[in-house]
């Protein structure tokens, strides 16, 4: 379980960094948090002649709101997305998500970007983070790209990432109407453990027709990459709360319907499917209840 | 016993603060000068023919000073209980894991890389990892000369079972399955070894059997057991899993080869694939019992999976076929046990030996029957459970047993009768009870007892030694309070020395529950010899009958005048310039009034006490998920007098974890050959988060046979869990689960059955 | 193939020369000999190696001693001096939290996070801060009750069940 040697390098900017990369990106792997990394070259599954940490590279670690967007940078640990004004007041249902990533020490190395990019189909941060529909900001060295995030992930570990870019930032319109959202996380034990099921539900409330503006649900762990329910979201979409709780079943079976998990050690296809089942109900009955309540009080 | 001063209070263990400030050296912390380490080349495939080895590239890397195989060892074939084992696969290797060479290097870098470069040849050969397919005709032989790869096989009986059952109002019939699961101590299990110019071995190691282990790599090495000193350092857990291992042989073997100190330890993985975890067992029952809920005969068939050798597997194996024969009144028992060889990693002792698997079976059994007959499980329980001063079916001769009491109390303690009558939807209470031994004769080689040696230093302070071992239970701190009792000193005075072969007396080591029991009455017997020497002089001094000497908070007076005391380390001072530097050593032995179990009968008295318990488990489980969250635990234990109360809550917090999650998730999975989950990603080990708290009762029933009455705890902790909280999930959803762990999966595909049906 | 790096460790600087491939545990136990902080698993999954940097928890078996270059560690060798062990070393042991001692390093430096993040944590604050921290000797009860102990709210907590409880 020993590391192989590698080249070490620690650029002190982007620009550094990004010229390293223009240059010898596809001999170098990028180290943020290190977590999964360090792990993967301990069992030689990845074994990299150039790591290139980008700890010190501080334009990408941050966490601030402009107006009516979130910005995001890579390097933000969980340990600080889950502790963060922004996030606890504006996007709770992701800080609720990376809180239960791994243990308390990887949160707080553990960082979005890293998550993103390691591009596991359990990722707990991805479900919340494609259920708002964010993108992802991708920098090379003849500048900078916005993407959907939903098009960055390609499969088990891969993503979008070519080998001379960089994920700079994720951004995340907060939205106009009133909205609430909900992560659910079927794990193994209470205590660290991969999602074996991650669900992200969120959906926002048309104040003037108190119909469902939006609803979109997010799952992991139950297809190559982390994904969207679209045929789930349509069916409540436009609904009435009332509706909506009546149509929950309708949508869940949906939600199912669209999953192609497979049987691992972790968890048979069929719980993965019973669990995302459950959880797109509970999930839906809790956000949408809680729109109802905060719509309540408005009155 | 009401004026004990030590024995029966809480203390910290004596070493906490230094292990709380990082400052104890634990023996994978050790660094001695001029150390090489090892590492240990092992088998990819679960059976496999060696063609060849080709070590040359490995040998010509700089930085490697050793590479071992088969070829650089004795080859005598060795065991601790059957003598299937080598140093180094010889010609074929039996198990993902197997060890196939090694090599010793100047760093852990360059030790990791030489063994990419050892070149192995193999042919792959058919492999069966399950013990039932095992005992098939044509199956694969792990070892050519065992036909139907059965190990061992053992038969015990007593009464008429066949009429016993024939005569029963209710007979229960079925089969179980017990997985393997892992010990998952802390610290993996490794030592360093180095060889002096003599050829005398110093081994330090974390074992549970330092002076047993000698004798097995003794053996192995073609030495006799005294040209090895084994040093026993403090280590990180143990739980069983710490008997012999190839690994201290490898060592031994490397350091032999370069004459330099060479450390090695298992990575986590190595220990994941190549430790000796639970043996598995399918075992099936058939009971019986009238309708008054009297249990009349019992049958049982145990098929164990030892692996690729034989550790320990026998006699756990026949440990599952009769111990729970004596924690109620049976009268009439049959019991066949196989211990089969499997493709698998050897499997060694695991807390509660094959207790633990049976009272799983016979503990979902009685509930079984309890509810066929109406009857209330706990008194189902009370009506059949073993009294004190009775003698079981096999000879076993209880004592001291407050297994009623223990009932009683649980009961009382988790509402029990409240909550059976207001049922709830998916939350359910259940109980389980256990026996155990503490000590177990035949499985001792020559002895069973315990010995040990209290020296008196000259300032008074008192040094402890034992040849059991303190894997983080707490034995130094029970052994030092049974001393400080005995010589009437403040605790603080005792210290607890290290075990080393050389200096410390021999002791059978620390498995059985058995340490406090034997080696406690071993520096009993030892603090009491110190006692009668220092009495003398006191009484001399004081001009009294030695007999009448005491000695209260490290002062000595005489009986019935404590104004006139002498401080006890003035008497140590006086003892030693009496005796011209010559300590006063105590020297004591115990001798167990066990007995050797007839061959044939298996009748006999296994141990001087036998310990119970009664556990109680609430549930509440999902039922959209299957997740069952453990709500409320009460375990009731008779340990007899307890020498630590806080020590001992501490092993039942630790054996009830243990044992829940060996219940609810610990699973080692094999799939085609190899353990697919080595790692704590998914071995499911519980977290703070997974842990219940625990009401833990203790009866306390002085035993005569042990020091100050005590009994054994270590085992009996974990043994009843795993069916109290399987009985309690079936109160609360109506599923009999019969294989071990319950996971979430299962309970939810079970509860989607019965919605179908 | 080596590189220099500056860290603080336990209030002293160290200028070292360290492999980019050395994990922060290795540095630390081998190079400065400092072995309070254990190996348990080398995965980042069992919490022995936690140690402390700019203040923050983290499992040092899987980091890189090279992202630790300019900042602050503390180990539990930092904790309290000879004599004078620190309250939560001194609660652990009064608490019979310490059995076999293998994770009570990794544990104590956890909550010492803990306390410093939150001084007034609730039991459920308690076993989530320390889930990454493995014990498979003590089921965690005597633990958790030595850290609520010095919390603010914990202490009475503890105090109370310990009244009504036996």
């Amino acid at each position: 379980m020993r590391i192989r040697p590698f080249e070490y390098l620690a650029p002190e900017s982007l620009e550094e960094a990004l010229t390293e990369l223009r240059n010898f990106g596809s001999d170098t792997v990028l180290l943020a948090g290190g977590t999964d990394l360090i792990l993967a070259m301990k069992h030689k599954s990845v074994l990299p002649t150039r790591v290139m940490g980008l700890q010190k590279v501080r334009e990408l670690n941050f966490i601030r709101q402009k107006n009516s967007t979130v910005h995001i940078g890579a390097l933000a640990t969980h340990s600080w997305l889950c502790a963060h004004d922004v996030i606890l007041k504006k996007l709770p249902m992701l800080g609720e998500a990376v809180s239960m990533i791994g243990s308390w020490q990887i949160r707080n190395i553990a960082t979005l970007g890293g998550n993103l990019c390691n591009a596991s189909p359990a990722a707990d941060s991805a479900p919340p983070l494609l259920a708002l529909d964010s993108r992802v900001v991708l920098a090379d060295s003849d500048g900078e790209q916005e993407a959907p995030l939903s098009s960055f992930f390609l499969g088990p570990g891969q993503t979008a990432l070519t080998p001379s870019q960089i994920l700079k930032e994720v951004i995340i319109e907060i939205p106009s109407n009133p909205y609430s959202g909900c992560y659910l996380k079927m794990t193994r034990k209470r205590g660290i453990d991969l999602a074996v099921v991650g669900v992200a539900f969120h959906a926002e409330i048309d104040p003037s027709t108190q119909t469902l503006a939006k609803v979109a649900i997010a799952l992991g762990g139950v297809a190559p990459t982390p994904m969207r329910a679209t045929e789930a979201e349509k069916i409540l979409a436009g609904l009435s709360s009332e509706e909506a709780l009546r149509a929950l079943a309708d949508a869940a079976q949906a939600a199912v319907a669209a999953t192609t998990p497979i049987d691992d050690i972790r968890a048979t296809a069929e719980y993965r499917k019973a669990i995302v089942e459950v959880y797109v109900r509970q999930a839906g009955a809790k956000v949408i209840n809680s729109l109802v309540k905060a719509g309540g009080n408005r009155n | 016993m009401s004026d004990l001063q030590v024995v029966g209070k809480s203390y910290p263990q004596i070493d906490a603060m230094e292990k709380a400030m990082g400052k104890t050296t634990f023996v994978s912390d050790l660094v001695l000068p001029n150390m090489l380490y090892g590492r240990i080349l092992r088998s990819p495939f679960p059976h496999a023919k060696i063609l060849n080895i080709n070590t040359a590239k490995a040998r010509a890397l700089p930085g490697v000073k050793a590479v071992v195989t088969y070829n650089d060892t004795p080859g005598i074939p060795f065991g601790p209980r059957t003598e299937d084992w080598t140093i180094f696969a010889k010609d074929k290797v039996r198990f993902f894991g197997d060890e196939v060479a090694a090599v010793a290097a100047i760093d852990e870098d360059t030790a990791e890389k030489a063994l990419d470069l050892i070149q192995v040849e193999y042919e792959e050969l058919p492999f069966v990892t399950d013990p039932v397919e095992a005992l098939k005709p044509g199956a694969p032989l792990v070892h050519e000369d065992r036909p139907n790869n059965i190990a061992a096989e053992f038969r015990i009986e007593a009464g008429d079972v066949d009429e016993a059952l024939s005569k029963s109002d209710f007979v229960y019939e079925d089969r179980y399955q017990s997985n393997q699961v892992y010990q998952a101590y802390l610290e993996p299990m490794g030592g360093i070894a180095d060889v002096d110019i003599s050829g005398r071995v110093t081994l330090w190691a974390g074992t549970q059997i330092p002076n047993m282990s000698r004798m097995t790599y003794a053996k192995a090495l073609g030495l006799a057991p005294d040209d090895i000193r084994i040093i026993v350092p403090d280590y990180g857990g143990g739980f069983g899993g710490k008997f012999e291992t190839n690994v201290h042989l490898i060592a031994i073997v490397l350091a032999q080869k370069t004459g330099r100190p060479v450390r090695v330890f298992n990575t986590r993985y190595d220990d994941f694939i190549a430790g000796n975890p639970r043996v598995p067992m399918y075992i099936d029952i058939k009971i019986g019992a009238t309708e008054e809920g009297l249990l009349t005969g019992k049958e049982v068939k145990v098929i164990g999976a030892a692996g690729a050798r034989v550790v320990y597997a026998q006699a756990i194996v026949s440990t599952a076929c009769y111990r729970v024969d004596s924690l109620y009144r049976f009268k009439n028992v049959r019991a066949t046990g196989y211990t089969v060889y499997t493709n698998t990693v050897p499997t060694g002792c695991f807390r509660g030996f094959g207790n633990a698997q049976m009272t799983f079976v016979l503990e979902s059994a009685l509930d079984t029957i309890a509810e066929a007959l109406s009857i209330d499980p706990a008194e189902l329980r009370k009506k059949n459970a073993i009294g004190p001063n009775e003698t079981s079916v096999h000879g076993w001769e209880i004592k001291s047993c407050a297994l009623r009491e223990c009932i009683s109390k649980a009961t009382e303690a988790a509402s029990w009768a409240e909550k059976r009558k207001k049922r709830k939807k998916f939350k359910g209470i259940g109980i389980a009870c256990c026996n155990h031994v503490s000590g177990n004769r035949p499985f001792a080689r020559e002895f069973d007892g315990g010995s040990g040696i209290v020296r008196i230093g000259r300032d008074g302070r008192v040094l402890v030694f034992h040849g059991e071992s303190d894997m983080g239970q707490g034995q130094k701190t029970a052994f030092a309070q049974i001393v400080a009792e005995r010589l009437g000193v403040p605790l603080e005075m005792v210290h607890v020395a290290q075990v080393d072969t050389d200096i410390s007396p021999f002791g059978c080591g620390s498995f059985a529950s058995r340490g406090t029991v034997m080696g406690g009455h071993g520096v009993l017997a030892a603090a009491e010899d110190a006692f009668r020497q220092l009495a003398e002089i006191v009484a001399a001094k004081l001009e009294a009958n030695p007999d009448d000497v005491v000695c209260r908070d490290g002062k000595f007076f005489i009986k019935g005048s404590p104004d006139t005391a002498i401080p006890f380390k003035d008497v140590a001072d006086q003892a030693a310039t009496l005796r011209h530097g010559a300590p006063i050593v105590g020297v004591g032995f115990y001798d167990p009034p066990t007995v050797l179990p007839d061959p044939e009968t298996k009748y006999g008295n296994i141990s001087p006490v036998y310990p119970f318990a009664c556990h109680i488990a609430e549930v509440e489980v999902d039922p959209d998920t299957g997740v069952v969250e453990v709500t409320n635990y009460v375990a009731a234990h008779d340990s007899g007098k307890v020498v630590n109360p806080m020590a001992i809550e501490g092993q039942i917090d630790g054996g009830v974890l243990q044992g829940m999650g060996w219940a609810l998730m610990e699973n080692m999975v094999v799939k085609d050959g190899r353990l697919v989950n080595p790692d704590f990603l998914d071995y499911l080990v519980p977290t703070a988060m997974d842990a219940p708290r625990v009401n833990k009762i203790l009866v306390e029933p002085i035993d005569p046979n042990g020091p100050y009455g005590a009994k054994g705890i270590g085992e009996p902790a974990l043994n009843p869990v795993t069916a109290a909280i399987s009985n309690a999930i079936y109160d609360a959803t109506g599923i009999r689960m019969k294989e071990l762990p319950i996971t979430p999966e299962k309970i939810l595909a079970r509860l989607k059955e019965g919605r179908k049906e | 193939m080596k590189t220099v790096i500056t860290i603080t460790v336990n209030g002293e600087r160290h200028s070292l020369e360290v492999k980019p491939n050395s994990t922060l545990v290795d540095v630390l136990r081998d190079q400065l000999g400092l072995r309070g902080t254990k190996k348990g698993c080398g995965e980042g999954k069992c919490g022995s190696c936690t140690v402390l940097l700019d203040g923050l928890s983290v499992s040092s078996c899987i980091l890189l001693a090279v992202q630790a270059d300019g900042r602050e560690v503390v180990t539990i060798e930092g904790f309290g001096e000879c004599g004078r062990p620190h309250p939560l070393q001194k609660a652990f042991v009064e608490r019979g939290a310490v059995q076999c001692g293998y994770c009570t390093p990794g544990m104590i430096v956890t909550a010492k996070a803990l306390l410093e993040n939150n001084p007034s944590p609730d039991e459920k604050v308690v076993r989530k801060a320390i889930a990454g921290n493995l014990c498979r000797c003590t089921g965690y009860t005597k633990i958790v009750d030595a850290i609520l102990s010095l919390a603010d709210r914990g202490s009475e907590l503890v105090k109370g069940e310990k009244e009504d409880g036996s």
